[in-house]
């Protein structure tokens, strides 16, 4: 799985660039992209928005009316009416905001869904050089871990966000209505609040950057301790690194010490400023209800403070607050959904350099021919691993590429099927271009086996079928029953429906080639490339196969990479490469008559097949 | 969970304090409403103006006074117990750290590094919100609805109980919501394990994926994956937004009956309207306790599953340690010794050594010929314990190496491992990472010795300079020679290479292999090699096939016998000779 979560910053107030930038507007626009299908629900939530503000509003306004009009007036008339209206209020707010809660997360999920299927296709429509550059889990993280910290933004963030702002102005609007200088007395410590509120956000914000730091630190020094612990151990290393260790995990401390202060100083300071002005409405309200004596029994009069006022404005005042108090906490939430916001765009303007072409030819007529001219190729720019490759391969032609390891014979069968693109050369399917061929086209007349088989997890026989339900149950038996995979498979107590496990685990190495053999086959390509494998089996499954690869060649074309004597003695010619060059091609009569490099690698060969021991092709690769 | 109050009572300072400031905390927040309360009660009185005035007045810096003792007072608390989390999370990691670093190799063969990161990141952090914000919340909670409670009982008890009904039914709606919410929170974890599973094996696939044009397919697949996570998380978000807003319901339901019971009594002249003020004022007090009882219990579920996983790792005993009363010579001469030994790694029934017998005497350098998987690798693991003989036994210097003490004994060897391992430290830190002690002669010197000395030169900052994640900026052949030269800096009395000149070419392998002949000068050394070039100038070759010695003997005598060994010679120089025809 992906690396470790980073460690989520639970005492909130974790503020950091003070507004949004030019890049923060440019990950709204992208998200727009997957918000956009989803339009209703956007309008719904946030039309939902100022009706929530509203209900949260209009309760202190009502118990403000229940005081002055009944309470305080010695009144019960009417009493009954303001609570309903208060409950009416209450059970709208919740109601509403249940609605609102549920629909904004239906707003998020569908179009992180959306998202999510964006990143996989974008990730699986790379190129393959693509991959060779990316790891894996990186790629997960980005379809995963960051899609989730996006979706935090809609569950904790920006759109309460919205809300809260509505909210805060709807009390100081309402509160200017009710009674503009006690307002102004109420306000009096915001200032004050807000000057110490900056120093320590501005104070921790040093913190936050070196707790980043230093638990990014404990963490990669963590993970490279763990994996390279056998080194620890034999260099008798366990003191000094516990030492160093211990340094960075002091250090990671007293930063969070310090950090804990300060937050702890801001968190009582926004509740300390909200009970001072508690105390400033008791006292500048009390001037103002003794200023007007008649208030007690009549407050409709204008410029009137009744206790109700009082007890609105107390009420008004702790609302305020809490946003406040909220503020900086979904502000981080925001900043970390924009900083995955921007991996993952980032990731989803990437263009796979080797594309479809936009007009490709028609698919030409199978014959099953292959040309190779004058191709040459490198991976690294200015290191050729093929230096002008030509051969052709006549349709129903078996040919067989020889040579040692880093002779450039892998790297053809990478060639064939379009994974990379060459630097200058030709190579022609069919007689026509790879490059001028439509991908799916191309990949459907050449099937490429590669040495290293890859099972995915399910069925044997989802691995034979990958997905394609145009291939029937009898095709899949009868694929498998000439690559020979029938005899294990139909053994097992599930037959074709046998799970397989990740990477194939359950099987063993010859029984996960049979099976990529009845994938192949099952696909009935017109050209078939395969990379034998070297890895060691038993004699009987080495039969098998032998005799599995034969059937495989059957009444197609095919270049195979080969190991297997048998399979090299049984091809129609063969090809021997020798640092990217084509250095000899004829049959293997002819070859062993020329006495130059097959020659020699047939008597590397042929020693270990004479040789006692169980036949290991992949002495070759290994000693050369 | 022993461990848990072995942490608490290491800081039971900072707690009890903490604790202290909190209930003083909250006696502060009590007696505001109770200030309002006082005010209104003037106010409505029959007082004459400017003495009510004077009065509210008092009650008005009152109220200041504490809000700034309270500020003063919650800092405080929130630091000391936060603090304490920190600290706790402090020495939980660096516990396990030294733990983990007790451990041997038979434990991480096991264990996905993934998982183990997992446990240190994510369970520590879960304890250390358990002990942190958790305790806070764990005292503040019931501190709080007490608190409010008594005074609100004591201002008017059937109005107080009138006002609390609502409380007990949302703890009984929580208790159940919160359980689905959990249970649906796990489904919710495991579809995205689904998913992202998926993604993996998709990208590791990708070659077979692209081969058979099967990405649309894969995509489907994918889709449907995607789809079922998402309801999931819908049934969760679902959850929250029924149990959240039902939490702050709580108090509003409360003031609704303060506001018409509270109001009729007052109506009535039975109440003031400085005590209805004030009844509202304590159930906005509870509200915040009230939602942090979720919090609270989500806290501690995960804190205890945390703890119990970490207990589970610190309940691994090291298989591997020096004994009681250990063997520690002052000098060690350097003869190791191998006794039918026999290997196979715990719990797995394929046996990777098979009676293996060598005697290598101090001085002599024994080469060690085999194929990838014939069991040579693991030769090199058990003279320095990183595994133990599964039977038989090794020994060093005449005795067993399970006797002898660990540090002594891994301190006289120097291994080459067969994957050149670095730290992302610089040059210079990796060659003296195990001798700490090393003068810069002594560096040069090991550098030279593994044919570093030339590269130094192309670094920008020469021994200084720092060679990235691993040592990604580096050749897989300087990666070797690096290696090599942290090990050549111990000069050590015994010195293993396993296959660890894979990597350079021939040219610089010969090279390398002479500057060692110096080093390896009245040293033992053990070379193990797939390539018969690195073993030849070894005293003594032992070629190892399928777990078991199979030759041994003189590179003349081997070639002699005509069996494995000459086969391998005759093949490497037909493959010589081939890569000579480019």
């Amino acid at each position: 799985m992906a690396g470790p979560a980073p460690e989520p910053n639970t005492g909130g107030m974790a503020a950091e660039a003070p507004v949004l930038g030019t890049r923060d507007l440019a990950m709204v626009a992208g998200m727009w992209r997957y918000i956009a299908p989803h339009k209703s629900l956007f309008v719904a939530s946030v039309a939902l928005l100022p009706l929530i503000s509203a209900c949260l509003l209009v309760q202190p306004w009502i118990i403000k009316q229940a005081i002055d009009h009944c309470i305080a007036a010695g009144t019960t008339d009417g009493l009954g009416w303001w609570v309903l209206a208060y409950g009416v209020a209450f059970a709208a707010e919740f109601a509403l905001l249940y609605w609102q809660t549920v629909i904004t997360m239906l707003l998020a999920q569908r179009s992180l869904a959306d998202l999510r299927l964006a990143i996989f296709r974008k990730i699986t429509s790379m190129d393959t050089a693509f991959y060779d550059h990316n790891p894996v889990g990186r790629l997960v993280t980005r379809m995963t871990t960051d899609v989730d910290v996006i979706n935090e933004m809609f569950a904790a963030g920006a759109i309460t966000m919205l809300m809260d702002a509505m909210t805060l102005i709807g009390i100081i609007v309402i509160m200017f209505m009710l009674h503009a200088k006690l307002t102004m007395a109420a306000m009096a410590t915001l200032p004050v609040m807000l000057i110490l509120v900056d120093f320590f956000r501005r104070k921790a914000r040093v913190f936050y950057r070196l707790i980043r730091d230093r638990i990014a630190r404990i963490n990669s020094y963590l993970q490279e301790s763990i994996s390279g612990m056998a080194v620890v151990h034999l260099f008798a290393s366990e003191k000094h690194m516990s030492a160093e260790f211990g340094e960075m995990n002091s250090a990671y401390r007293d930063a969070n010490h310090w950090s804990n202060i300060y937050e702890a100083a801001l968190f009582s300071i926004v509740e300390a400023v909200s009970a001072i002005s508690t105390a400033a409405i008791l006292w500048y309200g009390a001037h103002l209800v003794i200023g007007e004596p008649t208030s007690l029994t009549s407050s409709t009069v204008a410029g009137a403070v009744g206790f109700g006022t009082l007890v609105a404005f107390m009420e008004y005042i702790n609302r305020f607050f809490v946003p406040v108090r909220d503020f900086s906490t979904k502000y981080a939430v925001l900043q970390s959904a924009i900083a995955a916001c921007e991996k993952v765009f980032g990731l989803l303007e990437m263009e796979p350099k080797l594309v479809n072409p936009t007009d490709p030819v028609p698919a030409p007529p199978r014959t099953g021919t292959i040309e190779f001219e004058d191709v040459w190729f490198s991976y690294i720019p200015g290191e050729p691993v093929l230096r002008g490759v030509s051969f052709r391969v006549g349709a129903g032609e078996h040919v067989a590429i020889v040579g040692a390891t880093g002779s450039g014979k892998t790297t053809i069968t990478k060639l064939l099927a379009r994974f990379y693109d060459i630097d200058s050369g030709r190579i022609l399917v069919d007689g026509v271009d790879v490059r001028e061929w439509d991908l799916r086209d191309l990949r459907r007349r050449i099937v490429t086996v590669l040495q290293d088989v890859f099972l995915f997890s399910g069925t044997a026989a989802e691995n034979v079928r990958l997905g394609n339900d145009n291939i029937s149950d009898e095709e899949v038996r009868s694929a498998a029953r000439a690559v020979h995979a029938d005899r294990f498979l139909e053994r097992l107590p599930e037959g074709y429906d046998a799970p397989v496990r990740e990477r194939g685990n359950n099987f063993s190495t010859g029984q996960r080639q049979l099976l990529s053999f009845a994938r192949a086959l099952a696909y009935k390509p017109d050209i078939l490339v395969l990379d034998e494998a070297t890895s060691s089996v038993d004699h009987d499954t080495e039969e098998l196969i032998q005799d599995a690869v034969a059937r495989l060649q059957e009444g197609r074309t095919s270049l195979v990479i080969a190991h297997r004597l048998a399979t090299i003695e049984s091809a129609d010619r063969i090809v021997v490469l020798h640092h990217g060059v084509l250095r000899e091609s004829g049959t293997h009569e002819e070859l062993m008559t020329l006495g130059g490099l097959y020659a020699r690698l047939y008597l590397l060969q042929h020693d270990e097949e004479t040789h006692p021991a169980p036949a290991r092709p992949e002495l070759v690769d290994e000693i050369a | 969970m022993g461990r848990l109050w072995n942490y608490m009572r290491r800081y039971r300072a900072r707690y009890a304090v903490g604790g202290a400031a909190l209930f003083a905390t909250a006696t502060l927040v009590m007696a505001i409403p109770k200030l309002t309360q006082m005010s209104f009660d003037v106010l409505a009185g029959d007082l004459p103006s400017d003495e009510k005035l004077r009065l509210v007045s008092g009650y008005a810096l009152t109220v200041i006074f504490i809000a700034i003792s309270q500020a003063v007072v919650r800092t405080w608390s929130r630091t000391l117990i936060f603090n304490a989390g920190r600290d706790v999370e402090h020495d939980l990691r660096g516990e396990l750290y030294d733990h983990l670093l007790k451990l041997h190799q038979g434990y991480y063969q096991r264990q996905r590094t993934g998982d183990l990161m997992s446990r240190l990141v994510n369970d520590i952090g879960a304890v250390r919100m358990l002990l942190g914000p958790g305790f806070l919340t764990f005292i503040n909670t019931p501190l709080y609805c007490v608190y409010a409670f008594t005074l609100m009982m004591w201002m008017d008890a059937r109005l107080t109980l009138a006002a609390v009904v609502p409380f007990p039914i949302v703890l009984v709606y929580m208790r159940r919501y919160m359980k689905a919410l959990m249970d649906a929170s796990v489904r919710t974890q495991e579809r995205l394990a689904e998913m992202s599973s998926f993604g993996q094996e998709t990208l590791a696939g990708i070659h077979v994926v692209k081969s058979f044009s099967r990405e649309e397919a894969r995509a489907r697949r994918f889709m449907e994956l995607n789809e079922l996570y998402k309801d999931q998380a819908m049934e969760v978000a679902r959850l929250r937004a029924k149990i959240f807003p039902a939490i702050r319901a709580v108090s509003s339901l409360g003031v609704l009956i303060v506001l018409g019971l509270g109001g009729y009594e007052v109506v009535h002249k039975r109440m003031t309207l400085g005590a209805l003020v004030a009844f509202m004022g304590y159930l906005q007090i509870l509200a915040w306790p009230i939602m942090a009882v979720g919090f609270m219990i989500a806290l501690w579920q995960r804190g205890k599953a945390a703890l119990l996983r970490l207990d589970g790792i610190f309940d691994i005993e090291p298989g591997i340690a020096s004994p009681a009363s250990a063997y520690s010579p002052d000098t060690v001469r350097g003869n190791v010794t191998f006794e039918h030994v026999d290997f196979s790694h715990d719990g797995e029934d394929t046996t990777i050594l098979h009676d293996i017998t060598i005697n290598i005497p101090a001085g002599t350098t024994l080469g060690i010929l085999g194929r990838t998987g014939s069991g040579k690798s693991t030769i090199a693991n058990l003279p320095p314990r990183l595994f133990d003989a599964s039977k038989g036994r090794v020994l060093v210097d005449g005795v067993d190496v399970r006797e002898w003490d660990l540090e002594k004994l891994r301190g006289a060897i120097g291994v080459v491992p067969q994957d050149p391992f670095l730290f992302s430290t610089t040059i210079a830190r990796n060659v003296s990472f195990g001798s700490p002690n090393l003068s810069d002669a002594e560096m040069a010197v090991a550098l030279e010795t593994a044919g570093l000395g030339t590269d130094l030169a192309d670094f920008p900052s020469g021994s200084s300079t720092p060679i990235g994640e691993r040592g990604v900026t580096l050749s897989g052949g300087q990666k070797q020679r690096l290696t090599l030269a942290r090990a050549v800096a111990r000069t050590p009395r015994i010195l293993i290479l396993d296959d660890s000149l894979s990597s350079v070419d021939a040219a610089t392998e010969r090279r390398i292999l002479e500057s060692l002949d110096d080093l390896r000068r009245g040293r033992t050394a053990i070379v193990i090699s797939h390539r018969v070039s690195s073993v030849i100038r070894a005293d003594r070759i032992a070629v190892i096939d399928d777990g078991r010695i199979v030759e041994q003997g003189t590179h003349a005598e081997l070639v002699q016998q005509g069996g494995l060994y000459a086969d391998l010679w005759q093949r490497q120089r037909l493959t010589e000779e081939l890569e000579a025809m480019a």
